[in-house]
């Protein structure tokens, strides 16, 4: 196995953010600087991705056998990069406050990242089980890098002990594939099933416990639990990252493997996956309902979203490719924008989150654009017109009826249904007169820091692409598999 | 050989099974080591020799070495004596002892007997082959491992810190998660 020019110009995203983790450990061991080292990891994952235009020259390029890049994978490697710089933004104000050591945490996010180009890149067993870890482990210490504050370190706990049982599904699920098929190439993933012979329970049962792992991941029903608590206590900044970057990834890799790899194409498969997704959408609003949290809210909210999303998996057709890479970039940009106020307003850290939805009554008469930018992310989320929200689950349901799922399609106008509840809820408590002083508050130049400017074009980029999806749709359908 | 397998991999799940239902950490450990060397003889006994070496060294190894480390972290002293004669009670090791002795048995029985009690099938995998493929067709993971293990170090530096501590109090908490006790002067 030799590695040409162009492997290398294939895997310079994943170098250059490999050399930034290294260039900021470095630096930290030198002196320790919070605004150098949060400067160092933007302009690495900057760096990383204005070198995907480099790595379009190269695709699709198959670089050893475990990844390969090709459109789909740049894409969402992309949309990783632009999700982990927003959270280097946010964490950058967020951190000010903190009275502990500030830096290690871009190293973690800078680690946590590469995971996730790894995995969106990965058609191979091997580099989706070493994606997921590398995605998953910096998480457990992002969730509880606030570790005295209770909350945020049982939030690390719970997503500890939960994904290490989730990576043990996965690994007895390859293991059991491995055993039928001999191989650990999507690819080649059951292709003796189709040329008969083998014991087919066992291939069902492999990449069912895989589906399993991959459900604890997205926080699907039933094996959601975990979620509202996670997003509860992790620190804001970890909560938009963890409600990003881990979605994307898993999800795109699911996409991948229900694509190419032969076992998938089993009925029965389909039949569970679309149970999943319809008790996701149900399960997921309906809790979301009376809560009084915000950050517990977008984790059931959350829920509801991933159920949506994943009729697309159940679909497994040519529009699916499609309605998931739409539906990813604006649920990131949205979710992205509705942590980054909460951040903000938590901003600097003092303690912990402002997270209670009490907090939030009035803020339109304090912090008017703050409130207009949430008010807009959360019509996104409720999917009304005008928004990017609307498009994405347009495609949804789009996807949904020519695919005749008429199930998950009922489910998810019930879903939506449920969601404009809730998403009203907090938009009314926006604007309602404020009863006392509120003791939090984002700081008065909010709007002049790197968090407050991307919170801000995060919430015209989901005006504009409510309006004018165009570019978007083109660029989703250049992103190809293979 | 397919009796020293199966045999060998009894052994792991019971001994496995005792890990999770042992209350005490230190016996728990116990169980795991000999966990551990059952999946060794398992890997001897599929014909991956190399393996089964890196699960006895760096396993069981790294395991014993964590557990005397985790010992002496604690600052025991000398009032500890009597609880650890308690823990290496008889009816405590003889458990362990008993699988272990059976894993010797298998080892002793196989090397005893050499080849006439059957051979491995398939190919064998020692050190050169894992190595070729390692740092061949597979060096990225090696590479990913790195960084895998880079995040964990970091994690476990950064939240193992031990200056200051207590908890502090999270502002958006329930009333009802407060203790019934330390409410008097707020309903007033």
């Amino acid at each position: 196995m030799n590695l040409t020019l162009s492997h290398l110009i294939a895997l310079l995203p994943l170098l250059i953010v490999c050399a930034t983790v290294i260039i900021v450990m470095l630096g930290i061991a030198w002196r320790r600087h919070h605004v150098a080292t949060a400067s160092l990891t933007t302009i690495g994952l900057n760096a990383a991705l204005v070198s995907l235009l480099a790595v379009l020259t190269v695709t699709p390029i198959r670089v050893t056998p475990v990844l390969l890049i090709d459109n789909y994978a740049v894409l969402y490697m992309a949309l990783i990069l632009i999700a982990g710089l927003a959270s280097t933004t946010l964490a950058h104000a967020y951190l000010e406050g903190f009275d502990d050591q500030k830096e290690e945490f871009y190293m973690l996010l800078g680690c946590s990242v590469l995971g996730g180009l790894t995995m969106v890149a990965s058609d191979h067993l091997l580099s989706l089980f070493f994606g997921l870890e590398l995605l998953s482990v910096p998480l457990y210490g992002m969730a509880a890098y606030a570790y005295r504050t209770r909350l945020s370190l049982e939030s690390g706990i719970k997503y500890m002990v939960l994904s290490a049982a989730a990576s043990a599904f996965l690994l007895f699920g390859m293991a059991l594939l491995y055993a039928e098929s001999g191989s650990l190439a999507f690819a080649d993933l059951g292709a003796r099933l189709t040329e008969g012979g083998g014991h087919a329970s066992w291939l069902l049962m492999g990449i069912g416990m895989m589906v399993i792992a991959m459900a604890f991941k997205l926080s699907l029903v039933p094996f959601h639990l975990w979620t509202a608590d996670v997003y509860e206590g992790a620190p804001a900044p970890v909560t938009a990252f963890l409600a990003t970057v881990s979605k994307i990834a898993v999800f795109a890799l699911l996409m991948r493997l229900f694509l190419s790899a032969p076992v998938t194409d089993m009925a029965s498969l389909h039949t569970i996956v679309a149970i999943i997704a319809f008790l996701s959408m149900l399960v997921g609003n309906l809790m979301a309902l009376r809560q009084d949290n915000i950050k517990r809210l977008m984790g059931y909210s959350s829920i509801g979203h991933l159920g949506y999303l994943l009729t697309v998996v159940v679909a497994s057709d040519d529009l699916a490719l499609l309605t998931t890479g739409i539906y990813l970039i604006t649920y990131v940009a949205t979710t992205l924008a509705t942590f980054g106020v909460i951040a903000l307003v938590s901003s600097p850290w003092q303690g912990s989150d402002v997270s209670s939805l009490k907090f939030y009554r009035g803020l339109f008469w304090r912090r008017p654009y703050l409130a207009a930018v949430m008010t807009v992310m959360m019509l996104s989320l409720a999917g009304i017109p005008m928004t990017a929200g609307f498009i994405g689950k347009f495609y949804v349901l789009a996807t949904g009826v020519e695919a005749g799922l008429w199930w998950l399609v009922a489910g998810v106008i019930i879903g939506s249904a449920i969601s404009l509840y809730y998403y009203l809820r907090v938009m009314v408590m926006l604007y309602l007169h404020p009863i006392e002083e509120q003791q939090y508050d984002a700081s008065s130049d909010w709007g002049q820091r790197a968090g407050g400017i991307m919170v801000i074009l995060l919430a015209l980029a989901v005006l504009i692409l409510g309006v004018y999806p165009q570019p978007m749709i083109v660029l989703v359908s250049g992103a190809t598999l293979g | 050989m397919e009796i020293a397998f199966y045999l060998a991999g009894l052994v792991a799940i019971v001994a496995t099974f005792r890990v999770i239902t042992h209350t005490n950490a230190v016996h728990a450990l116990l169980y795991l080591i000999i966990s551990l060397m059952a999946v060794a003889v398992v890997f001897y006994s599929l014909g991956a020799p190399f393996a089964a070496a890196l699960e006895v060294i760096v396993y069981a190894g790294a395991i014993m070495v964590l557990f005397v480390f985790v010992v002496m972290m604690l600052n025991l002293g000398n009032q500890t004596a009597h609880q650890e004669r308690s823990w290496l009670a008889p009816r405590i090791w003889v458990g362990p002892s008993i699988m272990a002795a059976l894993l010797l048995g298998v080892l002793v029985f196989s090397f005893w007997h050499g080849g006439s009690i059957g051979t491995i099938s398939g190919e064998e995998l020692g050190a050169k082959e894992v190595g070729t493929r390692m740092f061949g067709p597979y060096i990225l993971a090696v590479e990913l491992a790195a960084m895998l293990l880079l995040a964990a170090l970091i994690t476990a530096s950064h939240i193992g810190r031990n200056d200051e501590p207590q908890l502090e109090r999270d502002m958006n908490e329930r009333e009802q998660r407060v203790p019934a006790g330390n409410d008097e002067g707020g309903r007033a």
